[in-house]
């Protein structure tokens, strides 16, 4: 235990290290590896560092410590917090960041001589790993250190981050890997996942100091008025607008980009003299825009402000005392994520009031808090051999230091997303990497790497330059830029969404009212509008966040009286009532099926309480087995707790019914019914970006000689499907594509939990509570798509139609 | 189809060429051979294959279309570096089996390659019968002619649905130019944005049709 070295640094606070923060120190310094699970605000920084730190307070040289951040904007706060004790107990020893916001200056310094504390990214390590001295400038690196590990979780980043460390790991036998994480479900899983087979004898230390958190949910204060569907919820806005007036500094979350700036207006208009006390944060915001808001919240001089997702990590704004989560929480991890962004000092409460936006939601917020209490929070699934981010790990190593295949193979395989990598695959990712995969002959003179004396090289400066440009796995789509016609940049729209809008035409985005003047080549230039403008609000496409299982169960368990008393559930009876009265509560352990009939022809609703997802897989399914028996057209709708199929006829009976929603054929009826085929296209695009089957164009670049090399990934999906339909890459994105779009994993454990349940088929003469939002959302109907020509043949004699009527 | 009352010679096929029935004149354009080579001698593993594809396709077309001169409106090659001995080869091969007259209007890809096949007529633009005149770059159109030109590579968009739509390679004939869809398979498309006045043809199974307004604007 260095306490005495450390005793002095607690001593001058008046602090005491807590037990977990020993325990940490005393498991780094017995040499393990592991993983450290605390709530934000409680010096898990301090925990995991100190170790580290005064283990190599003599060394000068080396690199000693990676400290690995999901995210580049909290590389400089991190930075901060690693500095000050590193000031104190070691003024001889540097801290630097490296990140792709790290001025070339820097960075160039960072090429000679690495400090003893390197902040870094994954992307930015990987970028590293491709000097040939890395390995040499490191020095005697002792430990690597995953920020928010929970967050790379089950992504790309993810496996990136695991296949650097399986490199660091060769390259220093004795290293040790930390991670920090939030709380998850699969703690076990998740450093199992980051440590892969240094998993052996690590630990896991866990904060057990609950830290409090107060969930409350802001009641509506006439129910009977309050919808029963809806996603905006500013009918609470004066409500909402009280209780911030009462807060210091409120963080007021929302679940998508537009619904921050509708908020943003509604505030606004609903107290004008906030104005300039008040500023949103979204993803699609210009950095300067996100800047002003991040500072005010720091130094606490705004009142609010408004964000999405993009403020839910890191950055510590201790002046927060209140969070404002506006509609559905969806998950409970993520509702406790948020609450943590308020009292982040150790000790202090964190708070979060929930706005419902509509009835539903109150019994969502109440099952959250029942969940949070009981620790029931979800897991995160680690991806398992995602090869694209395999084959560009393999050409980032093989420009770094030429590889043999064997000690690479063991090196990969020391991962756990490639603990269970076969020979067909691995021969097949060398093959990709350096004369095409497995069809030689359709890849005449390609070649990436070269096997050159039994070692895999990249040696082509100009294959390194391009390779460098496309590292990582984030593949944005391209947006179009807004800004002023002085060249000041307010952020990024869907090119989607600028289209609708005619020049001339006013619009709202970044919380201001706009005119566009012109649309040209990515770029909409605007001026400011005139006060009385309306103006649409900017709307992102992205797919909505389905709830998670865990808190959809415990919402089940609400609605039948599980749960003390509360003031969400008491709210919400007089709804619920009525959905008893007319049919029954939707629950766990039955599946409830409603069957209406009205003008439009009859419809069932079904209510598995699964999450949007799975409902758009359930629908869909069940919709193409029912017309293909009957050839009957079905329109279907799908929300969070169920989904609804309408036709002109629909007479079933349970027996049917239960056949329609069997698990037979189910991967076969799923990939006929969604047209797999085009969904996966899409899903390609990242594939081939990660894969280095597609350039990344740096921004402001134009050279001719890239032109040349432009494709589409559609494209490109066509023509290897044409010319090499074995290719993995092929399948990963029809997996990637059934798991992303319908969560195919949960959608065959919920199948597979309805066959075993009983069934209650309800007849019902009007929409339940529960059945009108899923009657009123038809908007987002999708009817099962046809090939082209039968579509467009169907376009055409509608118009036909059309024009014969008049 | 044939889009043109004033001048009944020209038909859209709907293989995504036109042929001029006076002379029977078969005219394409953008068929980029090479650009799988081009990729992957830059170092993307893109596997060949469309080359063989496309040079079958147009031999096939002109045989049915029984035409005695074959036009290229431009682009016919990718990059100098796409040129392959096999393509060389696949491409003299093709010639000599359609035994008609290949002229190729250089396109801005084209001029790129310093020795063209010498099979090929290549010429700037070229005139044919009935005031027409093909070009590659439709912004070098001028005069009163009626102009058969590539490039651009048009593809309409047509929304159906609330989060769908449709994208399908077309003709576009804007004032008196007509702009060819890319023959090519692996070449892109960039979607067209209307201005009044313009008329959008697509091949619909076996013909080609005329988009009514109501998609198109």
């Amino acid at each position: 235990m260095p306490t005495s070295a450390l005793q002095p640094f607690f001593d001058d606070r008046g602090w005491q290290p807590f037990d977990f923060q020993m325990q940490t120190w005393n498991a780094y310094l017995a040499g393990k590896s592991g993983l450290l699970h605390a709530p934000t605000g409680l010096g898990k920084t301090l925990a995991v560092y100190l170790g580290p730190l005064t283990e190599g307070l003599e060394t000068k040289s080396g690199c000693q410590v990676l400290w690995l951040t999901p995210l580049r904007a909290l590389a400089a706060d991190t930075l901060r917090a690693l500095r000050e004790p590193l000031a104190e107990l070691a003024p001889h020893l540097e801290a630097e960041a490296r990140t792709g916001d790290t001025p070339a200056a820097l960075r160039a310094r960072l090429r000679k001589k690495l400090p003893h504390t390197l902040v870094t990214t994954p992307e930015s390590l990987s970028l590293m790993l491709t000097h040939s001295d890395f390995a040499e400038k490191l020095g005697g690196l002792r430990c690597v250190i995953v920020d928010e590990w929970h967050e790379l979780l089950g992504t790309k980043r993810g496996v990136q981050t695991e296949l650097c460390l399986a490199r660091l790991r060769a390259w220093f036998p004795g290293l040790r890997i930390w991670g920090l994480s939030a709380t998850l479900g699969n703690l076990t899983e998740a450093r199992q996942t980051l440590l892969g087979t240094a998993f052996k004898g690590s630990v896991e230390v866990s904060a057990d100091m609950k830290k409090p958190i107060v969930i409350e949910t802001l009641i509506p204060r006439e129910i009977d008025r309050f919808p029963w569907s809806g996603h905006i919820g500013t009918k609470l806005a004066s409500q909402v607008a009280d209780e911030i007036e009462k807060a210091n500094v409120t963080l007021l979350f929302t679940n998508t980009r537009s619904q921050t700036e509708i908020w943003f207006q509604e505030l606004c208009a609903i107290r004008p003299r906030w104005k300039d006390r008040i500023a949103m944060h979204h993803g699609s915001l210009d950095r300067a825009g996100r800047d002003l808001a991040e500072n005010g919240l720091r130094d606490g001089s705004l009142k609010c402000v408004v964000a999405t997702s993009s403020l839910d990590l890191g950055v510590d704004f201790s002046p927060v005392d209140q969070v404002i989560q506006v509609g559905s929480p969806k998950g409970i991890a993520r509702l406790l994520q948020r609450a943590g962004r308020s009292g982040h000092q150790p000790g202090s409460v964190s708070r979060i009031l929930g706005v419902p936006t509509h009835a539903l939601e109150l019994v969502e917020f109440a099952a959250a808090r029942d969940a949070a209490l009981a620790r029931n929070i979800e897991s995160r699934t680690p991806l398992r051999k995602p090869l694209d981010v395999l084959v560009q790990h393999l050409v980032t190593c093989a420009i770094g230091t030429p590889f043999e295949p064997e000690a690479m193979r063991r090196e990969i395989q020391s991962s756990h997303a490639f603990e269970n990598l076969t020979d067909t695959e691995w021969d097949w990712s060398l093959g990709f990497i350096s004369n095409g995969g497995s069809a030689l002959a359709a890849y005449p003179r390609y070649h990436k790497a070269r096997l050159d004396d039994g070692r895999y090289t990249v040696d082509d400066k100009r294959l390194i330059m391009q390779h460098r440009l496309s590292i990582g796995t984030i593949s944005s789509d391209p947006a179009v830029s807004i800004r002023f016609s002085n060249g000041h940049t307010l952020g990024t729209v869907e090119e989607s969404f600028i289209s609708k809008i005619k020049p001339g035409s006013s619009l709202v985005f970044a919380g201001r009212r706009l005119t566009l003047v012109r649309f040209h080549q990515r770029t909409a230039t605007v001026k400011p509008a005139s006060r009385a403008a309306k103006g649409q609000i900017a709307i992102w496409g992205g797919s909505k966040m389905p709830l998670s299982t865990e808190l959809a169960h415990a919402m089940a368990r609400r609605m039948h009286g599980h749960g003390g008393p509360s003031p969400e559930m008491m709210a919400v009876a007089p709804i619920l009532a009525i959905q008893k009265k007319w049919s029954r509560l939707p629950s766990d352990d039955s599946l409830l099926v409603e069957h209406a009939s009205s003008r439009e022809g009859e419809h069932l609703f079904f209510y598995p309480f699964s999450g949007r997802l799975v409902h758009e897989g359930l629908a869909a399914l069940i919709a193409f087995r029912i017309s293909r028996e009957s050839g009957e057209s079905i329109v279907t709708t799908q929300n969070d707790y169920g989904f609804s199929l309408t036709a002109r006829r629909l007479v079933l009976d349970e027996e049917k019914l239960r056949f329609h929603l069997s698990s037979e054929c189910l991967l076969d009826d799923l990939v006929a019914c969604m047209n797999t085929a085009e969904l996966a296209r899409r899903q390609f695009r990242e594939i081939a970006r990660v894969s280095g089957l597609i350039l990344q164009t740096p921004p402001g670049q134009k050279d001719r000689s890239m032109r040349e090399l432009q494709s589409s990934a559609s494209l490109l999906f066509e023509v290897l499907h044409r010319y090499d339909p074995e290719n993995l890459l092929l399948l990963q994105s029809q997996r990637e594509i059934l798991e992303k779009q319908l969560e195919l994993t949960r959608l065959s454990a919920v199948i597979r939990r309805i066959e075993s349940i009983p069934m209650h088929l309800v007849e019902t003469e009007n929409l339940t509570p529960m059945a009108f939002p899923l009657w009123a959302d038809r908007l987002s109907a999708t009817l099962a798509p046809a090939d082209a020509a039968t579509r467009l043949e169907a376009m055409l004699h509608t118009l036909n139609q059309a024009a014969l009527k008049l | 189809m044939n889009p043109f009352p004033e001048n009944p010679a020209i038909m859209l096929l709907s293989e995504g060429a036109a042929f001029l029935s006076d002379t029977s004149t078969l005219v394409v354009a953008d068929v980029h051979l090479g650009k799988s080579a081009a990729f992957r001698a830059k170092g993307l593993p893109v596997p060949e294959g469309d080359n063989a594809r496309d040079l079958a396709r147009l031999l096939g077309l002109a045989k049915k279309s029984a035409a005695e001169h074959l036009v290229i409106a431009g682009d016919l090659f990718h990059a100098p570096s796409g040129i392959t001995p096999e393509l060389e080869t696949a491409l003299a091969d093709f010639i000599s089996e359609l035994g008609i007259p290949v002229t190729l209007v250089a396109g801005n890809h084209d001029v790129k390659i310093k020795q063209l096949p010498p099979q090929l007529r290549s010429v700037p633009y070229l005139e044919l019968e009935g005031n027409c005149r093909v070009i590659h770059d439709p912004a070098h159109a001028g005069g009163s002619h009626l102009h058969l030109s590539g490039h651009w590579h048009p593809v309409v968009k047509i929304p159906d649905g609330k989060r769908t739509s449709l994208r399908l390679p077309c003709f576009l004939l804007r004032e008196n130019t007509l702009v060819l869809p890319a023959f090519g398979s692996f070449t892109g498309g960039a979607i067209v944005v209307p201005v009044a006045g313009d008329r959008i043809f697509v091949a619909l199974r076996e013909n080609v049709v005329e988009l009514p307004p109501e998609l198109v604007f």
